[in-house]
């Protein structure tokens, strides 16, 4: 592989991970921050408090799961090389 | 719905709203008096509540859709494509399945056994996509989309919630 495509890709694989989980890593520490004070609030509502937070949770994380994909690509299959 | 009484301290007025919009669709819950400090870990009961049974219901749903779709997917793949992709697609899923639990349970351990989120999940795609794109039979596109089927649950759940309510 080219040392420059090389560079580029880990860069890239970096990147995409990296600046990925930014958003989704608030998120969820929010989210689930948020439902565990609602569940000491309410221990009468927490089917209904952690049934929405897995499915918020669920959402979130798929944007660092299409990151993590792309800096696998890059990685281990870089239709680059 | 009960609001929080206005005397009751609270840490910050957004997390009651927060909490307030958590606990949408419980109108007969009467608040409990807590006074959190922002950074003090909150205690919950060691003990699942009997709501829990909720949640159990809301895991068990997802995981049956997921299987569903799976099996719904699973079939059209291999006419239109070959066995090959479909065996593919069907390692995706069932990857999928695995997380999707995996989530599940530490959604449900969130307080009591664990004060955090973890990620250790994420080491199964990571597992699987690595050795898909080591190995020549494996593909890493149609393994991903099966991955991404229990998504694919959540929203048909999400959406058959929203629009017809009254059907669970």
């Amino acid at each position: 592989m080219n040392p420059t495509v090389a560079a580029a890709s880990v860069l890239a694989a970096a990147l995409a991970v990296g600046l990925g989980a930014i958003g989704p890593g608030i998120g969820q520490g929010n989210a689930a921050g948020r439902a565990v004070e609602g569940i000491a609030r309410q221990p009468e509502a927490e089917g209904k408090i952690r049934g929405t937070l897995l499915l918020s949770l669920a959402f979130m994380e798929a944007l660092t799961i299409y990151g993590l994909v792309v800096a696998l690509v890059l990685l281990f299959a870089n239709p680059f090389s | 719905m009960n609001s929080p009484e206005p005397s009751l301290e609270t840490a910050a007025e957004s997390s009651s709203q927060s909490q307030e919009s958590l606990a949408v669709g419980t109108p007969d819950v009467a608040p409990v008096e807590i006074q959190p400090v922002d950074g003090a870990p909150i205690a919950l009961s060691p003990e699942p509540d009997a709501s829990m049974q909720e949640y159990y219901q809301l895991q068990e749903q997802l995981l049956k859709l997921t299987l569903i779709l799976t099996g719904a997917i699973f079939i059209p793949v291999w006419i239109f494509y070959s066995l090959n992709i479909a065996l593919n697609y069907l390692l995706g899923a069932c990857t999928g399945v695995v997380y999707l639990r995996m989530l599940a349970r530490n959604v449900a351990q969130l307080g009591r056994q664990r004060k955090q989120l973890g990620s250790s999940r994420l080491a199964i795609l990571i597992g699987v996509i690595i050795v898909a794109s080591q190995l020549h039979d494996l593909k890493i596109m149609p393994i991903f989309l099966g991955f991404l089927t229990y998504k694919a649950a959540i929203i048909f759940y999400m959406l058959q919630t929203t629009i017809l309510p009254d059907s669970q």
